[in-house]
């Protein structure tokens, strides 16, 4: 059952979009926005950007051998197995009086980098790789939770020329994560 | 350090000076001690059978998973004539970890520090330049295997043991066996993984998630009280939205069955639910009526003529009326079987699994895996794959707030003044089993109380205190 997909075929395909393009830069200030607004819990103006047809995802990691490389990539089970409304549902759990995971909220940092962009037979959708570190600081411990990953996304222009977000894909790194729930997004 | 009776602590202290079984109560100190730990490891988690994981998740011949036994990393892997062996992940020769890997197929099994070479059950092969004979001729070959912990198969769940000559694991599960049976022996076919376990890490003491699991009810009500806000047991009738309280008490009714082992399981009164999807009393239904108006959590109606191939009657009557939903095994498992509500009015069921594997008095891993029927259909495994990982485990809405709360016991436990303070298991049920409840163990009935809680601790005890 450890069953193991290869990545879509719809991501990664098309051409650059040129690094400091103008298009590139209206894709990098989306995610950036997209980082501040959760980092500062505007958890409803973040929902927003999400296109309704939303596919969330976070697959489980494996530690193979360098062969199989491609099987440490886990799509069965999953760590984040999200669509639209579950991703609502989420936010609406997090502004409730009670969701004690999150509540002290952690301070986080999302930084995010090395992003690369292609096109697709779409010409108004995006294949978005970017890296993310996260890091979560919670209560008085001064140790901070790390999460690092890659996150594959598909990018959306509107017809007002804003951008949603149809789908993200992070692949995280640690086959055993080092934070203890992901009640916070990547 | 050990005595003849109970194991006695550097400071003088004896482990059964820490539980009070007067007035129901365990020192915090037990939560963060490291010598307590260490004990543990031995007394508990060397001794008790313990979950590995599943048969379906390594369902080829030398198909094999990297697992842990307490502080122990084990190989459980499927040999070519489809037996499953669990064998210590430390080489024979010089202690390096044999396997590195998390799973995967492997008909030897070679250390790569001097490459010596083992069996998927264990058994030496050889090591390099035969004529050599690197692993002399001190000890036989058959002496140079990994070392092999006793393992059994229960519902396709692995579970093992390095208690060679101790109790079976059916004296082990006891009287719960009668309960457990209806969740994983219930169907023809049986239940397999949808995937492998999720795991991460939880500054906490495994036993702040052992001691939960043994069926706290009580928690529900206010450390999850977000599902009677904003989730799925928020409250929609038009005469009850006159109140801003949540209400979650209507689930916490039913019956609760613990054992002299520390096994806890919650049997959580379906009456609402079927009078809800049938309009009738349940009473007035019949077993089979029951079934069809709601199946068990991951079968669906197409299924049900199956129970009566695997059950008893009485278990058929327990499961439609009173199902065992949460609880757990000693020492360190969890078991949901649960009916989520839809907003449609259906149920989608979940079935669920964890270990809280011991990492350290400080830490433990949470290792969560999710199930489904071998023949449930693929609609409805893709709906409680995606439900249980939204609700359950790493990102789970209900478990997040679980394992934000062990962290904060385990530091409190750690304080001069902390350590000394008590869990108190005070909330006595004086009821007994329900009237004609054909099932065995320690039942009582009505609002949860905090018996099942105390036996893990009694168990817990016992065995810190056997020889």
């Amino acid at each position: 059952m450890q069953q193991v997909q290869e990545q879509n075929s719809d991501v990664s395909q098309g051409q650059y979009v040129a690094v400091g393009s103008a298009e590139y830069s209206a894709i990098l200030t989306f995610l950036y926005e997209e980082a501040a607004l959760l980092d500062q819990l505007r958890l409803n103006e973040w929902g927003a950007r999400l296109a309704t047809d939303l596919v969330y995802t976070a697959p489980l990691r494996h530690t193979r051998l360098g062969v199989d490389h491609a099987k440490s990539f886990v799509r069965s089970v999953m760590h984040f197995h999200d669509d639209y409304r579950s991703v609502m549902g989420r936010i609406l759990r997090l502004s409730g009086q009670s969701a004690w995971a999150e509540d002290p909220p952690s301070r986080t940092r999302r930084l995010i980098t090395n992003v690369l962009i292609r096109e697709t037979a779409n010409p108004n959708e995006f294949a978005v790789t970017s890296y993310l570190l996260l890091t979560r600081s919670r209560f008085s411990d001064h140790h901070v939770d790390v999460i690092s990953c890659e996150r594959r996304d598909l990018i959306r222009r509107e017809t007002d020329g804003s951008f949603k977000l149809a789908k993200r894909e992070a692949l995280l790194d640690q086959s055993v994560l080092g934070t203890a729930n992901l009640a916070v997004f990547l | 350090m050990l005595t003849n009776s109970s194991p006695v602590l550097s400071d003088g202290t004896k482990i059964s000076e820490l539980i009070y079984p007067e007035t129901r109560e365990v020192q915090m100190r037990v939560l963060s001690d490291p010598e307590i730990y260490e004990l543990e490891m031995e007394k508990i988690f060397g001794r008790t059978w313990v979950m590995l994981g599943h048969e379906s998740e390594i369902p080829e011949p030398n198909d094999f998973i990297v697992r842990d036994m307490g502080s122990d990393s084990v190989i459980v892997a499927r040999d070519k004539n489809g037996e499953i062996h669990v064998t210590l992940n430390v080489c024979p020769h010089r202690g390096m970890r044999v396997a590195l890997t998390d799973c995967g197929n492997a008909t030897i099994h070679k250390c790569i520090y001097h490459g010596w070479a083992f069996r998927p059950n264990g058994d030496f092969i050889g090591s390099p330049v035969k004529r050599e004979c690197m692993h002399g001729t001190i000890l036989e070959e058959s002496e140079l295997g990994l070392k092999k912990a006793r393992s059994v198969s229960y519902g396709g769940l692995i579970f093992a043991t390095w208690n060679i000559d101790g109790p079976s694991f059916d004296e082990f599960l006891g009287d719960a066996k009668w309960y457990y049976d209806m969740l994983f022996l219930r169907s023809d076919k049986g239940m397999e993984v949808l995937g492998p376990p999720q795991r991460f890490i939880v500054n906490a003491n495994w036993k702040t998630a052992g001691e939960q699991s043994a069926a706290d009810g009580f928690h529900t009500l206010t450390l999850h009280r977000w599902l009677g806000e904003v989730g799925n047991y928020s409250k929609k009738g038009p005469a009850e939205e006159e109140s801003d309280e949540p209400d979650l008490t209507p689930e916490m009714y039913g019956v609760e069955v613990s054992s002299p082992h520390g096994h806890a399981l919650r049997c959580i009164d379906l009456a609402r639910k079927i009078r809800r999807l049938t309009g009738l009393e349940p009473d007035d239904l019949t077993v089979q009526q029951k079934l069809d108006a709601l199946p068990p959590a991951g079968m669906t109606k197409d299924m049900v003529a199956q129970l009566s191939n695997n059950l008893t009657e009485d278990q058929l009557k327990v499961l439609t009326s009173m199902p065992p939903q949460v609880g757990g095994m000693f020492p360190n498992i969890l078991f949901g079987f649960v009916y989520i509500p839809q907003p449609d009015g259906s149920v989608v069921g979940s079935m669920t699994m964890h270990t809280y594997i011991p990492r350290g008095p400080n830490k433990l891993e949470f290792c969560n895996w999710i199930f489904a029927e071998k023949d449930a259909p693929e609609e409805l495994r893709e709906k409680m794959l995606k439900q249980t990982i939204q609700l359950f485990g790493t990102s789970g809405m209900v478990e997040q707030d679980d394992s934000d709360t062990w962290p904060h016991m385990t530091l409190a436990a750690k304080g001069a003044m902390g350590r000394h303070m008590t869990l108190k298991y005070q909330a006595v049920y004086e009821t007994g089993k329900p009237e004609g409840w054909p099932g065995p163990g320690i039942v009582n009935e009505g609002f949860t109380k905090d018996d099942t809680q105390w036996h893990w601790w009694l168990y817990w005890n016992e065995l810190m205190n056997a020889e």
